[in-house]
């Protein structure tokens, strides 16, 4: 895009949540991805500290995310990530894309998977292979709605 | 879901179908129009503009101010932050500030980006506004992007300005002194806390007096201790509101402004910047004119 052009916005931008859903005050690389997703056109809104599961799915609902990006590098994953999904999944929300990332052992990726939290990247991920695999699950969402409205 | 639950949605206040539908009305032009037409006449609101330059404490006033006013009233609230002019994404980080309040108050909160619009707003904030008014809100909380000197949308869509400013901005406040210190209905020093906020509170209230506005508050608020906000929420109540002929009619001039750009956007894009170069621009932009009166493109006949 062109520096200082009032030029209209064609394809509508992505809209990224970034949490962290547990005790986890490492956000160094939340900002990271951050920046990274906001260079690569997207809308980005962050959580802040220490938000609860709740207030995840709640702040993802409001601002109507195509995507929540969760990080924990605490290990609490298994259980943080999990109850996000099912809160979403009691809500009945099943347009909203959920990606993981942080200390993740590959034992537990299959598992996160299955729950539908997708990507799992771990420290030293190139910022090219997150933000594809993001636009590629808010495509999918994308794709979701449109039939949902029509 | 259809466009009739959308809308009995937001009527009823669903966050779900009122955040679908802000979403909608962002991204999909005959959406926005199908909204707005079925929600138009619902709903009145106190619409509250909270605008100033950054970094002075808008969010986290509003995130102190929600909670006051959630106690007489539905709150909304509608955060506007900017986009970046390389990329076109953003980071809207206002929720940060005021998460605390939203959720145990059970307050709608959504931030926009500006989507590099001008002024200080986006460009389908009143749009939103009104699907927020439409969904039952008595306030409507609407944060501008850390605003420079001529960033005053805020004026043709708020009921009330409150133009917020924090100590320290001494000698900038001269500076300002046209563009946003005209616009406020009210001024609010932030960060009491700081030296030298009684010599802001000091130095705005000479400029208000110098321009005969000895009527308009200056309040000095403590965000920290919640100093002083009695008299805001007194003031923010006690407002007499009538703002509405004007909204509409900035809005009007904005959609026909919109339409316009449509039709001859098509011309402006495709002028050739070779055939132009060595010309004066009011002459060439006078024959391009008329090319697009004669239905051509660009600036040379082709």
């Amino acid at each position: 895009m062109e520096s200082g052009k009032n030029q209209k916005f064609i394809k509508p931008p992505i809209k990224v949540l970034l949490a962290k859903p547990a005790i986890d005050g490492h956000d160094r690389g939340i900002f990271v991805l951050a920046r990274a997703f906001r260079d690569a056109g997207m809308e980005v809104i962050y959580a802040g500290l220490l938000p609860t599961p709740e207030e995840v799915v709640d702040t993802a609902v409001n601002e109507d995310v195509d995507v929540i990006a969760l990080s924990l590098l605490n290990g609490a994953h298994m259980t943080a990530f999990k109850k996000v999904m099912d809160i979403l999944k009691k809500r009945g929300i099943n347009d909203i894309a959920v990606v993981g990332g942080g200390i993740i052992p590959d034992e537990d990726k299959p598992k996160l998977e299955k729950m539908g939290v997708t990507g799992n990247f771990g420290p030293g991920t190139r910022l090219d292979v997150i933000i594809d695999h993001v636009t590629k699950r808010a495509l999918e969402v994308r794709e979701l709605r449109k039939n949902e409205y029509k | 879901m259809n466009i009739n639950d959308i809308v009995n949605g937001i009527l009823a206040g669903d966050k779900r179908m009122i955040a679908r539908s802000i979403s909608l009305i962002e991204n999909d032009e005959s959406a926005r129009e199908a909204i707005i037409e079925r929600i138009y006449s619902h709903g009145s609101a106190k619409i509250i503009g909270i605008t100033g330059p950054p970094g002075v404490g808008k969010s986290t006033i509003i995130g102190n101010l929600a909670p006051m006013l959630a106690k007489t009233g539905k709150v909304s609230i509608l955060a506007v932050d900017p986009a970046s002019p390389f990329s076109g994404g953003s980071i809207l980080g206002n929720r940060i500030r005021m998460q605390e309040a939203l959720s145990r108050y059970n307050i709608y909160m959504r931030s926009t980006s500006n989507r590099l619009y001008e002024g200080g707003l986006s460009e389908y904030s009143w749009d939103i506004i009104k699907v927020m008014e439409a969904s039952g809100s008595d306030y409507i909380i609407v944060e501008t992007v850390g605003s420079g000197q001529s960033d005053l949308d805020i004026m043709n869509i708020a009921d009330i300005t409150c133009v917020i400013l924090a100590p320290g901005l001494g000698d900038e406040i001269q500076a300002v002194k046209s563009g946003l210190m005209e616009i406020g209905n009210i001024f609010i020093v932030n960060k009491m806390d700081r030296e030298d906020s009684y010599m802001a509170i000091k130095d705005i209230r000479e400029t208000l007096n110098m321009s005969n506005k000895a009527d308009i508050p200056v309040i000095g608020l403590n965000s920290l201790t919640l100093e002083n906000y009695d008299r805001f929420v007194k003031y923010i109540n006690d407002w007499e509101y009538q703002n509405k002929y004007r909204r509409n009619e900035r809005k009007i001039k904005q959609i026909i402004m919109e339409k316009i750009y449509r039709i001859y956007s098509e011309y402006i894009n495709n002028i050739d910047s070779a055939d132009i170069e060595n010309e004066n621009p009011y002459y060439a932009a006078e024959k391009i004119m008329k090319n697009v009166a004669g239905q051509k493109f660009g600036y040379l006949e082709k």
